[in-house]
């Protein structure tokens, strides 16, 4: 059986596909999300699909995994014509993976029970649980991954998880694996980790589809690009033949002429001073100062602690100790509405779950932090004054909106963040903190991302940016700040950082690590 | 202990049997109500010695074991993230169905399996609503809770029926009066359903899939659970335990009611989170069950013989309710209530 594989395999030539889609059309109520898509996949190759959000790439590869049906149009898996509906079990029998974007995992479950989930072992009628722990460990440790099969995946880090995800691709004998964004939560060694892996299971013949939106990625492992713009297929071609500008001008449709855009302004004065802030075990020792008109980086690994500083800062945990002032005046700060009130406020990580209230309109996004401003005395809404707040937010941020009373969670990612950004903009903010602004938007809406930071900081507002990719660290930040370990291990003026120097800092931990465990 | 056991959960490598036995999930608040029901338990029996003699815990077991069926009922929608709050009316439909036959001549046991057939459609209906048509379970099940009970009303063209008679006396000693073992027939019920129950929880793949759903019901779907399926089955397993507890209502009043099972839905509720099975689905152990249901046995039970009127009793078990997933929520955020509050505001 194995053997009629391997011939299989090997008696395929160059031109034969793995998987060939055909003029595939889907429309979402009021949208047409693909339009006349075609794609085609062959064995043992790496295939980067790209394009901004909303393109379609996703929907595409939800076609594919059978999470969506198409409206009209072919598909054909390894020589098989797929006759009506393609559902993920039937998907899933052919061999076809997907690993999506948001994880998808039983978190009450162990990491054996989510890796065979579906296609349960069974010893008579009963599990047998013993048997599908065996196996899960003999893919984890081919994979070398160390995690035991028996812990609940809710305890696990989100890239062990990620991880868990593609032992679960492998137990099925998948042979095309799709991967939405793998490295969005990563850190650089789990990347690297991943892309051996990516590149073994290539050598094994597997198709591999990899969306990312993080380019300087695609050089370590793609071998052929397909590219998409507003549904629509726009160039297939090999990885090789592209340089990175060209393949930006055709997700855009347009050159980008600056990837950082970055205007530079006079520091003033001192917005903002932090001295010894401690918070939990993740935050030990944070001092920092920020001034008015600029752009503060703060850099670092996973876990360097720097999500909770900014969480402490704002007051969503509890700090065990430190002073912060703001423009030279002490604060206390022991909940949010004590840093919105002396003028700090915070665009969280996750904003679907921090940031916004995906089920109300934009127009309640916006003005939820601004009642105080736009109610009466008597606690009524002015409706007139709440418009124009709302209306100044969305042209002042040029967020593309039908109308501001759509929810916020049909809007693009950059357009969210936007709408994040807006409803700290209708007040005086001094200070605003970015946490990782851009994770998962495109190239298009990263700009305009910088750009707003730019123009904060040309209104005199002082800006703290946190972020895990270097290249926008390097690019938009005026001074960079970086942590490990709940401390700042190094200051970098623009000038003269690198790539390096950052790594240097960031990795710089205190050599007490026996004292830990 | 069944439940506990089951090497597959567990690690090979947890040598330690206490350890073992803490790894398993939900175990934490299973073992804090355990030792609650213990202290409770004794405080009333000192409190009244006559509490625990052995006719007394005769009749507590007789009646907690209503309240588990329910109870496994409940915990099995609960688990898949969903609620019935049909189960005290398909409790009512079912007194009166199988009452109503049994006067009109028709033989008990084909009166019980017809009864039983009727309810288990209901709750396929109930499923079939919230996994198909994608009603919310509250809405669907409250919907179907008042049809369900309009049901036992037009049974017999509402009014309560007439004795069951002399010819249902075998089936009103099965359900209630007969003892088999030296205990109540009605405890043997529950307890032989539970262990089914139980068992198909734990070691199957129905039961996996129940606990995948409402873990996270699109990860369930995308690795090719078939969730309609699945919640079927809950809301099946859950009209059935209901159905039976109805003809455990007729077999002891010998006569259909037609309120019989009034908010037996919510005592089922309240015996499932008590327990330890969390409402938001995907986790709880069906022994938590057992434990939730005995809670609100011993302190009926207790209460009254301590001459507690109905008033303060239904207080007092509506207390324990909140406290316990009060215990529960502070117990899974770690850092107490304050953070959790917190974050949800930003």
């Amino acid at each position: 059986m194995i053997l009629l594989v391997i011939q299989e395999y090997h008696g395929m030539n160059e031109k034969d596909y793995s998987v060939e889609m055909h003029n595939i059309t889907k429309t979402f109520p009021g949208v047409r999300a693909l339009d006349d898509v075609s794609f085609t996949l062959r064995p043992g190759e790496v295939m980067a699909l790209l394009g901004e959000n909303g393109a379609g790439k996703s929907t595409l590869m939800k076609i594919l995994s059978g999470v969506y049906t198409r409206d009209r149009g072919d598909i054909t898996i390894f020589g098989q014509a797929i006759e009506g509906d393609l559902t993920p079990r039937k998907a899933k029998a052919l061999g076809v993976s997907m690993i999506h974007q948001e994880l998808n995992m039983c978190n009450h479950l162990t990491v054996a029970q989510n890796i065979f989930l579906g296609s349960e072992l069974i010893h008579g009628s009963l599990l047998n649980e013993r048997e599908m722990n065996r196996l899960a460990k003999d893919v984890l440790d081919s994979l070398q991954i160390d995690i035991k099969p028996d812990v609940v995946v809710g305890s696990l880090a989100v890239s062990k998880q990620q991880m868990v995800e593609i032992a679960k691709a492998l137990q099925a004998k998948s042979r095309i694996l799709i991967m939405d964004e793998p490295t969005s939560a990563l850190t650089s060694v789990e990347i690297t980790q991943l892309f051996t892996l990516i590149r073994k299971l290539r050598d094994t013949g597997c198709s591999i589809v990899y969306i990312s939106h993080r380019l300087e990625e695609l050089q370590h492992i793609v071998d052929r690009v397909t590219i998409m713009r507003d549904g629509k297929f726009i160039a297939e071609q090999a990885f090789k033949d592209l340089t990175l500008n060209q393949i930006i001008s055709c997700m855009v449709g347009r050159e980008i002429k600056e990837k950082f855009p970055r205007i530079p302004v006079n520091k003033g004065k001192l917005a903002l001073s932090i001295r010894n802030i401690q918070a939990g075990r993740m935050v030990k020792d944070v001092s920092l100062d920020l001034y008015q008109g600029e752009i503060l980086g703060i850099a670092g690994l996973m876990g360097a602690g720097r999500t909770e500083m900014t969480r402490a800062l704002f007051g969503v945990d509890k700090k065990d100790g430190g002073e912060v002032e703001v423009e030279g005046v002490p604060v206390k700060i022991t909940c949010p509405e004590d840093a919105i009130a002396s003028g700090l406020v915070l665009v969280p990580e996750d904003r679907k779950r921090d940031g916004l209230c995906v089920k109300l309109s934009v127009r309640e996004n916006i003005s939820l932090p601004n009642l105080d401003i736009i109610c009466n005395k008597a606690g009524i809404i002015d409706r007139k004054r709440e418009k124009t707040m709302v209306n100044k937010a969305v042209s002042d941020l040029q967020i593309k909106l039908p109308t501001s009373e759509v929810n916020a969670s049909s809007l693009s990612g950059g357009n969210q963040q936007k709408v994040v950004v807006g409803k700290w903009l209708a007040r005086n903010s001094k200070v605003v903190i970015f946490d990782e602004p851009t994770r998962g938007i495109d190239v298009a809406a990263k700009v305009e991302i910088y750009n707003l930071m730019n123009e904060l900081k040309q209104n005199g507002i002082a800006v703290m940016f946190v972020s895990s990719e270097m290249p926008e660290i390097l690019g938009v930040s005026d001074r960079i700040l970086v942590m490990c370990d709940g401390k700042v291990t190094g200051e970098l003026d623009r000038s003269d950082a690198t790539q390096e120097k950052i790594m240097e800092y960031a990795t710089r931990f205190e050599k007490k690590l026996d004292d830990q465990f | 202990m069944i439940s506990f056991d089951g090497e597959g959960i567990m690690s090979r490598e947890f040598e330690n049997p206490f350890k073992r036995m803490m790894a398993i999930r939900g175990i934490g608040q299973v073992l804090t109500v355990t030792a609650g029901l213990i202290v409770l338990y004794v405080v009333f029996g000192i409190m009244n010695p006559v509490f625990f003699s052995s006719r007394n815990i005769s009749n507590l077991l007789r009646q907690i074991a209503p309240i588990l069926l329910i109870g496994i009922g409940q915990s099995y929608v609960l688990i898949t993230g969903n609620i019935d709050l049909s189960i005290g009316s398909v409790v009512g439909m079912s007194c009166m169905i199988s009452a109503t036959m049994m006067t009109k001549g028709v033989n008990p046991w084909v009166a019980v399996v017809v009864t039983l057939i009727i309810c288990l459609a209901f709750g396929l209906a109930n499923g079939l609503l919230v996994s198909f048509a994608k009603l919310p379970p509250f809405i669907a099940t409250l919907g179907t809770m008042t049809i369900a009970r309009g049901i036992a009303q037009i049974a017999n063209n509402n009014y309560n029926t007439d004795s069951i008679g002399e010819a249902a006396q075998g089936f009103r000693d099965f359900f209630y009066y007969g003892k088999s073992f030296g205990l109540y027939n009605t405890i043997w019920i529950a307890a032989v359903l539970w262990f089914i129950f139980n068992f198909i929880l734990m070691r199957t793949r129905s039961g996996r899939h129940i606990y995948a759903i409402g873990s996270n019901v699109e990860a369930a779907r995308l690795s090719g659970v078939n969730v309609i399926s699945a919640t079927n089955k809950a809301y099946m397993v859950s009209a059935f335990v209901s159905g039976v507890v109805g003809l455990i209502t007729s077999a002891t009043t010998g006569m259909g009611t037609m309120d019989a099972g009034n908010s037996y839905e919510l005592y089922a509720v309240a015996a499932s989170v008590i327990g330890g099975i969390s409402t938001l689905g995907g986790q709880g152990l069906l022994f938590g069950t057992v434990i939730g249901a005995s809670i609100w046995g011993v302190l009926q039970n207790g209460l009254q013989f301590a001459g507690a009127p109905v008033a303060i009793r239904n207080i007092v078990i509506g207390v324990i309710v909140v406290v316990s997933v009060l215990l529960d929520v502070i117990v899974r955020s770690g850092k107490g209530l304050r953070k959790k509050r917190v974050v949800s505001s930003l």
